[in-house]
């Protein structure tokens, strides 16, 4: 039995109104988890090939439209629609319940989440580049939806999203008109064929508009402001869905017209400076900065939401890195730290969110000590937070080691140095995380806090279990990413189970693991076996210099976590790209301002004089030239 | 001060030769490592303190008998106590002392730590060390000699080596004798965050005055000790019930 | 190879490991010692150490993550000892390599801030954010050192690392070949080793030892065990690189002592930089002269 896409579209389309009428009950929305499978399943059955197209297609002004899944477009459908079903069944139980009595619009919620499923699909499997366009605008409007549901601070990120949204899909706009223009028709197929012989200002034009539209989405630098509070203040499991894949739609969109229509071989044409800087080294230049700066800026934040959210903006720059490296180590990377990241920064914000759950806060300053209340989830995030920082045994380790791989074997120390910065940035951020909210002294307030329903903790527990398995067998997913390497043109990677066999360097994740678990093993036995047994104390029964510790003084060091660090390089970023941004919005505040003065100021015979001063200017322009 | 109570010192030695021959042996072996390796926490609260940096230095070198400085209480094997200790100061003490985990030894540097020495008139002065603690070893002086700190913790090391040592199972075996010190010079309300007698419970170092009229005392006003131990707790919350 | 000679190399590397490392302890205080004119501790003071604290009766824990932070500490550390290779035995070096045992060697640290973290003692909290900074600061120049010599030999993997630099001879050894990176990896050694100058995330007299201020017994025996294979894992991974690993196993012993008699012996003629001044310390002098070295290597 095989799938079809029209079906799986259809499901899609159906899910909205199902969605709308059956999220306000538990059962319902135990129901619409259940629809997310059946999408997922259907989406199995169709398999990662280039068989699927869709029967709709239509005309529009002469360009025929269509639809058609590759295995590039399979691989991030699949995550979608996993991380959708997720995120549903985490508010399906007493999330969605509490919320409601908040104020949640649950019908809302589970229709923007479906509508952006749809939306992503519709992009996912463009058979054609206004099919691409479409589904584009679509996703763009559709995250939109999720982000205004929580009100509030989400409102002026929602605001801002929109507007650079708006300027990226300006951006695509003008990208496809040149491209029509160039290549006479928008099918892959005759796009591809027709880009070698465009000609370099004209490539450039078209390369740069379409990596700039789609950037925005991705939220590279410099349109890397809006992601993080849009994401994070939105409510848990739309959160948990924006920030696991929905950003990845952008890479999804460069991959394609960047790798597989225009191709490395055209983008390493594009001299930027003779041939020392060409267009494919900027982009991983950008990627490495867009690695780094967000992670350090997340560093700093004492919201986990916009600590993770900084995180999800600095992670797409591995993948954009792994993608421009274009070799097939480092592709590869790219695209296995999509599915890595979107499954263990799914389990860091549901883990948030849980503690927002039970505590009403994610003030880092504010939390501290829930170990010994949460168990469960600070498992959760101790997995998670050991996939993002990208140590072994879990998946994110294998990925960044891909990319590592391929910057040294492509010769670039500078940026395998650039990105190990951002790994350890990462480090030390994600501690920062798990130890303000887990560890450290438990506040009298949060002594009678409950672990997060099963409902909550499951979805988590069952990603810890996927991230574990893909970082000790990381083969599982990379036969889908080599599959998507070659729909994409690109060289496929020669994996193995445990991870990668090549001649300059093998990483066999199975060894790896096996032997820190029997490290660990050994650890245990010379803990547990040998020597005095312990005794656990109170958590005033503590050193303190000769200090009576008292359950009303806080005795916990959360805040500036990293002193001397933020003492040395906080001068280095002061926030310049948010100010640029201030900077435009004047600018353009103040062109308005003059505007509507002269709006204000003008009578007709203004209008008169302007006319025809503008007529005489026409025709003496003609009649000279 | 504490002549008109005589307590009868009562120190139970465990079997030492009990077990079979390999536990005798891993018994000595421990004694000796322990004996030779003493990390000391000085409780720097008078004058002797300066004493103790020539006998760590080149000149005697303490930690060619394998003894160093530590800092915090939980590293510690030897309370130093090196003057004259004030009430306010024994708080801390009593503490530190009970912070750190046994076998843990107390030496009183100078006189003062024996008899209250030249504080002898003082009102808020604690004269013998060994009414609130069980102190293994005096070293007297005003102050004592870097020589005499030496010999005497050469002589605390063949205590150890010797299993005899064993003051800190006093504390334990007789926490209400000294407790009721503590809580004559303190107050009734006295507290410390360790938790004694639970320990002593779990170690299994229970004697005859684990217990008595002043732990009763404690009891009737201690805060909750125990360990924040995990709670899954997964059912739902009241309000959800509702 | 046969599984029981691989079993046997996989029991006996961390052995090696800590015997050595316990070795390489006595020998750091008996420099100490001799630089401060005394006469240090006697042969066998880490293993009197490590046993007393074992061997005390009441061992206070803050919980169960401030016991596993400890499993993990060590069992990590175990479990790296196997991809580093020695004379005669590789282990499983060939399935992972250099950049996985730079990550590999993060799992105890990360161990030991969990349980750090669980004692709610700030003091440790404060130790454990210097210690991550310092390893973000002395990290740096250690990636552009193991990028260079990565690209130098085009491989990854030790073992072709040493049966490159071995087959050459000394005048292929990583520090005859790339000097300007053996002495930035000098930097790094002596920032991996968390020893003076850049012993702040300790510092006794501030903040009571840090990371260990709530350690005692078995946690701290367990930190000692820690330090051996710290020591042993730094000076290993130096000598793999820089000197051409072991011929033989005197050779090899030869070197890693040597290797760590320079660290050493600054450590104990300093007193402590604060952490911003480590920061601008190692990113300044090791990463200038690294990525000079590493742009020679380039070429």
């Amino acid at each position: 039995m095989t799938g079809s896409l029209d079906f799986l579209l259809l499901l899609s389309v159906v899910g909205v109104p199902l969605a709308a009428l059956l999220a306000p009950s538990v059962v319902g929305r135990w129901l619409l988890v259940l629809l997310y499978v059946v999408q997922l399943v259907e989406l199995a059955l169709l398999g990662s090939g280039d068989g699927a197209r869709s029967a709709v297609s239509f005309s529009l002004l002469g360009h025929s439209v269509g639809w058609q899944l590759d295995a590039l477009g399979w691989f991030f459908a699949m995550i979608t629609v996993a991380a959708a079903g997720f995120s549903a069944a985490y508010a399906a139980g007493e999330w969605g319940t509490l919320n409601a009595r908040a104020g949640l619009s649950l019908r809302w919620l589970y229709v923007g989440l479906q509508v952006n499923v749809f939306a992503m699909l519709v992009l996912l499997a463009a058979g054609d580049m206004v099919a691409l366009f479409i589904g584009w605008e679509l996703t763009s409007w559709a995250g939109l939806l999720l982000m205004l549901l929580a009100g509030g601070e989400a409102i002026a990120a929602a605001r801002r999203y929109i507007v650079y949204a708006i300027a990226g899909g300006m951006m695509v706009l003008g990208g496809l008109l040149m491209t029509l223009a160039a290549a006479g028709s928008l099918q892959f197929d005759a796009v591809a064929a027709a880009i070698p012989t465009v000609g370099t200002s004209a490539l450039w034009a078209i390369t740069l508009l379409f990596v700039l539209g789609f950037s925005v989405k991705m939220a590279t630098m410099p349109f890397h402001l809006w992601q993080a509070p849009a994401y994070a203040f939105s409510p848990a499991p739309a959160s948990a869905f924006l920030g696991a894949i929905s950003a990845r739609m952008g890479l999804f969109a460069i991959a394609l017209v960047a790798i597989k229509l225009i191709g490395i071989v055209q983008l390493d044409r594009l001299y930027l400076y003779f041939d020392a800087l060409n267009l494919r080294n900027l982009l991983a230049w950008v990627a490495v900065f867009t690695a780094i700066l967000p992670t350090f800026v997340a560093m700093k934040q004492n919201d986990a939401r916009l600590l993770l959210g900084w995180h999800g903006v600095g992670q797409g720059g591995y993948m954009l890195l792994g993608l421009v490296m274009a070799d097939s180590l480092g592709s590869a990377g790219g695209l296995l730290h999509v599915f890595n990241h979107a499954t263990y920064q799914a389990i860091l914000l549901m883990a948030v969110f849980a503690v927002i759950h039970r505590t009403g806060t994610a003030d880092l300053n504010r939390l501290g000590g829930l170990v010994a209340r949460m168990p469960l989830s600070f498992l959760a995030m101790l997995i998670g937070i050991i996939g993002l920082a990208g140590l072994p045994p879990m998946n994110g380790f294998v990925s960044k080691w891909m990319i590592y791989r391929a910057l040294i074997l492509e010769g670039q120390p500078l940026l395998f140095v650039a990105t190990v910065i951002s790994t350890l940035g990462t480090v030390l951020s994600v501690y920062k995380l798990l130890h303000n909210t887990f560890l450290g002294q438990l506040r009298l307030e949060h002594e009678t806090v409950k672990e997060a329903p099963w409902s909550m903790t499951i979805p988590m527990l069952v990603l810890c279990v996927v991230v574990f398995v893909t970082g000790v067998a990381p083969g599982l997913v990379l036969e889908y990413v080599a599959a998507a390497q070659q729909a994409l043109g690109l060289a496929p990677v020669a994996f193995i189970l445990g991870g990668i066999d090549s001649p300059a360097g093998t990483l066999d994740m199975i060894w790896v693991t096996a032997i820190l678990l029997a490290g660990f093993g050994i650890g245990a036995v010379l803990f547990y076996l040998m020597g005095g047994r312990s005794r656990r104390v109170h958590q005033l029964d503590n050193y303190a210099g000769g200090h009576f510790l008292t359950a009303d003084v806080r005795y916990q060091y959360s805040d500036n976590f990293y002193a001397g660090l933020m003492h040395r390089i906080r001068p280095w970023y002061r926030g310049s790209f948010a100010w640029a941004e201030e900077a435009l919005v004047s600018t353009f505040g103040a062109i308005a301002t003059a505007a509507r003065g002269f709006f204000e100021q003008a009578n007709p015979a203004h209008w008169v004089l302007v006319g025809t001063t503008l007529i005489t200017t026409w025709v003496m322009w003609h009649a000279l030239v | 001060m504490t002549d008109t109570e005589q307590f009868p010192v009562r120190v139970e030695q465990p079997d030492r030769n009990g077990g079979n021959i390999f536990s005798r042996v891993f018994d000595e072996l421990t004694a000796f490592c322990r004996s030779r390796s003493l990390f000391i926490l000085h409780y720097c609260t008078g004058c002797g303190a300066i004493e103790l940096p020539p006998a760590m230095t080149s000149r005697f070198d303490m930690e060619r008998l394998g003894i160093s400085p530590m800092v915090s209480p939980r590293q510690a094997d030897i309370l130093l106590i090196t003057g004259y200790v004030s009430v306010k100061t024994l708080k801390r003490v009593m503490l530190t002392y009970e912070q750190m985990g046994s076998p843990k030894y107390v030496i009183g540097i100078c006189s003062c730590t024996v008899n209250g020495g030249m504080y002898w008139q003082s009102y808020a002065t604690a004269k013998k060390l060994n009414d609130y603690m069980p102190v293994d070893l005096y070293i007297a002086g005003c102050m004592p000699r870097p020589e005499a700190v030496i010999t005497g913790l050469r002589q605390l090391m063949d205590k150890i080596a010797a299993g005899e040592a064993n003051g800190w199972e006093d504390y334990y075996r007789r926490y209400d004798y000294y407790l009721g010190h503590q809580q004559r010079l303190f107050g009734e309300t006295w507290q410390t965050p360790t938790d004694v007698i639970a320990e002593a419970r779990h170690y299994g170092l229970f004697g005859p005055e684990t217990l008595g009229d002043h732990t009763r005392l404690l009891e009737q006003h201690q805060a909750p000790l125990e360990a924040l131990e995990m709670q899954l707790g997964l059912g739902a919350p009241d309000e959800v019930k509702a | 190879m046969h599984w029981s000679e691989l079993a046997i190399e996989l029991t006996l590397m961390p052995l090696v490991a800590f015997v050595v490392g316990l070795a390489m302890v006595l020998m750091m205080r008996k420099i100490a010692a001799r630089l401060q004119r005394r006469v240090g501790p006697p042969l066998l003071q880490p293993l009197y150490d490590i046993v007393k604290l074992y061997g005390k009766r009441t061992q206070t824990s803050h919980g169960m993550l401030h016991e596993i932070g400890i499993v993990m500490a060590v069992g990590g550390y175990v479990a790296a000892e196997t991809l580093l290779p020695v004379p005669g035995m590789n282990g499983i070096a060939e399935k992972g390599g250099m950049i996985t045992l730079l990550y590999l060697t993060m799992i105890p640290s990360l161990g030991l801030a969990l349980g750090v973290g669980q004692c709610a003692n700030p003091n440790g909290s404060i130790g454990i954010s210097r210690a991550l900074t310092a390893m973000l600061a002395y990290d740096i120049p250690l990636v552009i050192v193991i990028a260079g010599v990565a690209i130098h030999f085009g491989t990854t993997n030790l073992v072709d690392v040493i049966a490159q630099q071995q087959a050459g001879g000394i005048a292929t050894w990583g520090a005859v070949q790339m000097p300007l990176l053996a002495i930035a990896g000098l930097f790094a050694l002596q920032g991996m080793l968390g020893k003076q100058p850049f012993e702040i995330y300790v510092a006794p007299a501030e903040i009571a030892t840090g990371p260990m201020v709530e350690m005692g017994g078995k946690f701290l025996g367990g930190l000692f065990v820690m330090q051996c294979f710290q020591l042993y894992t730094a000076s290993v991974l130096y000598v793999t690189l820089f000197l051409g690993g072991g011929e033989n196993w005197i050779a090899f012993l030869a070197k890693a002592f040597a290797v760590l008699v320079i660290p050493m012996s600054i450590a104990f003629l300093f007193p402590r930089y604060r952490t911003e001044d480590m920061i601008t310390m190692l990113w300044k002098w090791p990463v200038v002269l690294g990525l000079i070295g590493l742009a020679f290597v380039g070429s």
